[in-house]
């Protein structure tokens, strides 16, 4: 079934392939520039998974999840976030901040899917 | 998107040289484990990038593709002379589909054909093999299938989350859900730490699981499972069986016994009765062997950077070389001490940071082997000509500009090989020849100059031949009075061609003048040998890079001028007198009567009035030819600029670098000033 996804991300061509897959499998996506972006994106709309990127100018994704969580409305919402292999700090930091999981880049479609099977059905 | 295809697409060939490599090389390794498990790792992922990046055709060719490979890597069929060969037509095809604007008709068609041609050969594999009867929808799972016949293990999971596991939006039930795809799973919730309605925390998790799994999974599957929440968890994985107890009633009636008594799960327990259990599994079964789980911890040992970047890079180092000369000349002048010795420091760093960015856009001749060992094969083939192909000194290393402009040429010469240069098999024996022709290409450094020669052991070249075919071009006439070699160089003219029949293969109107064009661009020389009876060989010199060259710095009427320092041969001082009252522009050096030119009177300057100015002799097509200048400065590293459009015509500067003074030094281009300066 499809699911209401924002993807969070500054870098257009990780929007479009993230979009792109997701959109194959029958989601319906919605983008966002950063963190800024993404909370105006939110705005009380009904989502149901979010997918942030961690570095971004204006708003970064480890404040974008604070900001989220914070939010009475999205305290349950399920938050991944984008990591490289050797980000191990950001990725402590990431869940500190209330994020449900994260997808290593680069990833191919099948482990992208794979990653939100185990946080959205 | 597109950007994405685009990265994709140039990954996409990468992935498809190395596939056509490795299969070319199976076919003389065709036992190499490790050669076939590499050919499966590039077919799927191609397969994985076609589907992400919309290459439907190409994902769907490399599944069937991947299928026949992971037949043969379980030794279900043995790589046959004809797999491979459909194997390296199917590689053409590949390349064509990134070429996703150019869909035709044509290219459907053969598309069509090719798919049904994969699905022969696997039909053909399956039928050899009744256990695996599977139809094309089925063969996607087909991995699936085989690890299904491993063996089972059963494991117990113990998933205690903590309480708030839940505020970072994890479902702990989709994680439980999880484990069901991977085996026969049984998961027991355990609620009893749940609370009374009125006190209970609907934002918080009371229930544990004690779970049981039948799976061919190695146990770090399992436990990936968890990732996502294993600091939020207290988890426990056990191997408790090497076989499956989940369908024996005896284990799972105990374990339900246990459970609905509220009884905890105890693993010492568990396991004895695992051990009483499996003595009931015929122990001759044969021993599966478990492949160990190998870690997932690959070190990144090269990385891909765009072009574009290199390129920008060795701009910036040829600026900063160029600044450099600037600082050390105010250094200098400077007359302090500390700042000579900085100024020295940064040049050994310049200098060391040159070398590296110099070696990253460095390839590896073996980069273009592909292409050229496929042309052999494919050729020969369609000749019927039996040639073996054998590269020497593939590991010299020459710039990307330069290797992606010299695959060109060296098909050419390749092609010119096999096609008029090794003969039919017929042929070479009546000449007391092996049976098999050979072609070599040889590569290897000398001085600043890379060496790479094309060998071949065919008829030859016959002069006589070149000769009439000259004077009936009108190249040369009859009358000509030519060594040998001077009408073997007669092949490098424009518009010749010996080619006595115009086939497919050469004589298509582009010749050896277009070789050696393409060559001189590069700075580069190519030169012939051949011998009757014995074979040809084309050597083409280069020089390792384009951007920046060692010269010499010399001076005429106050401006000046860099000699490439790769055609100087000898420096000599001379008398002003013998340079100017000359006749027919000879010198005598080292005993030696040595053509020369004034660059003074060539360039149109007024005779200055100095007693001694210095010839340079450089090298001009195995000849000695001065160049005489009013002096000579010094050896100069030149980081190359180019002229603007309007110096495009004319023959004598190449180009032109900055001095650290910030004058400008023009680069001759000698060979082709003296060519120019001869027919003058």
């Amino acid at each position: 079934m499809g699911k209401q996804i924002l993807i969070v991300d500054d870098s257009e061509s990780i929007r479009e392939v993230v979009t792109f897959t997701l959109e194959n499998a029958g989601h319906d996506v919605t983008k966002a520039i950063d963190g800024k972006d993404a909370l105006s994106q939110l705005n009380g709309q009904e989502y149901d998974l979010i997918i942030t990127d961690l570095h971004m100018p204006i708003m970064d994704g480890i404040e974008l999840i604070r900001e989220v969580r914070a939010t009475e409305q999205y305290k349950f919402i399920p938050i991944l976030f984008l990591t490289t292999e050797s980000q191990a700090a950001k990725k402590q930091e990431a869940r500190e901040a209330g994020a449900t999981g994260w997808i290593v880049k680069p990833f191919v479609p099948e482990k992208l899917l794979a990653a939100i099977n185990k946080v959205v059905r | 998107m597109e950007q994405f295809k685009q990265k994709f697409i140039e990954e996409a060939i990468d992935l498809i040289n190395d596939l056509e490599n490795a299969l070319l090389f199976i076919e003389s390794n065709p036992d190499d484990k490790d050669l076939l498990n590499k050919i499966f790792r590039i077919m799927h992922s191609l397969k994985g990038g076609s589907d992400m990046f919309g290459f439907h055709k190409m994902d769907k060719l490399t599944h069937y593709l991947e299928t026949i490979y992971d037949y043969i890597r379980n030794d279900k069929v043995k790589l046959s002379e004809s797999i491979l060969s459909f194997s390296l037509n199917t590689i053409d095809h590949l390349r064509k589909l990134l070429d996703i604007d150019n869909y035709d008709d044509q290219l459907e068609k053969n598309h069509q054909n090719i798919i049904s041609q994969v699905l022969d050969i696997i039909k053909e594999i399956e039928s050899e093999d009744i256990a695996i009867n599977i139809d094309d929808n089925e063969l996607a799972g087909n991995s699936a299938n085989i690890r299904n016949k491993e063996q089972l293990f059963t494991y117990y999971i113990s998933f205690i989350p903590e309480e708030d596991i839940m505020i970072n939006g994890t479902n702990p039930l989709f994680l439980i859900d999880e484990m069901h795809t991977l085996g026969k799973c049984i998961a027991f919730p355990r609620s009893h730490k749940i609370s009374e309605i009125d006190k209970f925390d609907a934002t918080k998790c009371f229930t544990y699981w004690d779970i049981f799994l039948a799976t061919g999974e190695g146990i770090n599957t399992i436990i990936d499972i968890f990732i996502f929440v294993d600091d939020h968890c207290k988890l426990e994985v056990h191997k408790i069986s090497e076989h499956n107890l989940l369908e024996e009633e005896a284990f799972t009636g105990i374990i339900r016994e246990n459970i609905k008594t509220n009884k905890s799960i105890n693993l010492n327990d568990l396991q004895e009765l695992a051990r009483d259990l499996e003595k009931i599994f015929d122990t001759t079964k044969k021993e599966t062997e478990i492949k160990a789980d190998k870690s997932t911890d690959t070190i990144i040992s090269s990385i891909r950077v765009s072009s574009d970047k290199i390129d920008s890079l060795m701009n910036l180092v040829s600026e900063l070389v160029t600044t450099q000369a600037r600082l050390n000349l105010l250094a200098d002048e400077s007359m302090n001490p500390k700042l000579v010795t900085v100024a020295e420091e940064i040049q050994k760093l310049s200098r060391q940071l040159r070398d590296t960015a110099f070696s990253i856009s460095l390839l590896p001749i073996e980069s273009m082997l592909t292409r050229f060992k496929r042309l052999v094969r494919d050729l020969s083939n369609e000749m019927s000509k039996d040639i073996v192909f054998e590269a020497e000194g593939t590991e010299t290393e020459l710039d990307k500009t330069i290797i992606q402009s010299l695959t060109d040429p060296l098909l050419h010469i390749l092609r010119n090989s096999i096609d008029h240069g090794i003969e039919n098999k017929e042929t070479r024996l009546k000449n007391k020849k092996p049976e098999k022709g050979l072609i070599k290409l040889k590569a290897f450094y000398s001085g600043a100059n890379v060496h790479i020669s094309i060998i071949d052991d065919g008829k030859g070249i016959d002069p006589e031949k070149i000769k009439q075919k000259a004077i009936q071009n009108g190249l040369i006439n009859s009358e000509s009075n030519l060594t040998d070699q001077e009408i073997l160089n007669l092949v490098f003219l424009p518009g010749f061609s010996t080619a006595e029949s115009v086939s497919s293969v050469s004589g298509r109107g582009v010749g050896m003048d277009v070789v050696k064009r393409k060559i001189s661009d590069l700075r580069g020389d190519v030169e012939i040998e051949s011998e009757v009876g014995k074979g040809t060989t084309i050597t083409i010199k280069l020089p390792l890079t384009l951007s920046i060259i060692d010269g010499l710095l010399t001076e005429i009427d106050k401006v000046f001028y860099i000699i490439p320092l790769t055609v100087v041969d000898k420096i000599y001082a001379a008398q002003h007198n013998d340079l100017v009252d000359t006749y027919n522009n000879l010198i005598t050096l080292d005993g030696e009567q040595v053509p020369f030119y004034y660059m003074r009177e060539e360039f149109s300057i007024e005779e200055n009035n100095v007693e001694v100015e210095q010839i340079v002799v450089v090298n001009f097509e195995n000849n000695r030819i001065g160049i005489a200048v009013d002096k000579v400065v010094g050896q100069y590293q030149a980081v190359l600029k180019p002229l603007g459009k309007h110096y495009k015509n004319q023959e004598f500067i190449s180009g032109a670098s900055i001095l650290g003074d910030g004058t400008v030094a023009l680069v001759m281009d000698t060979n082709k000033m003296i060519k120019k300066l001869s027919v003058d």
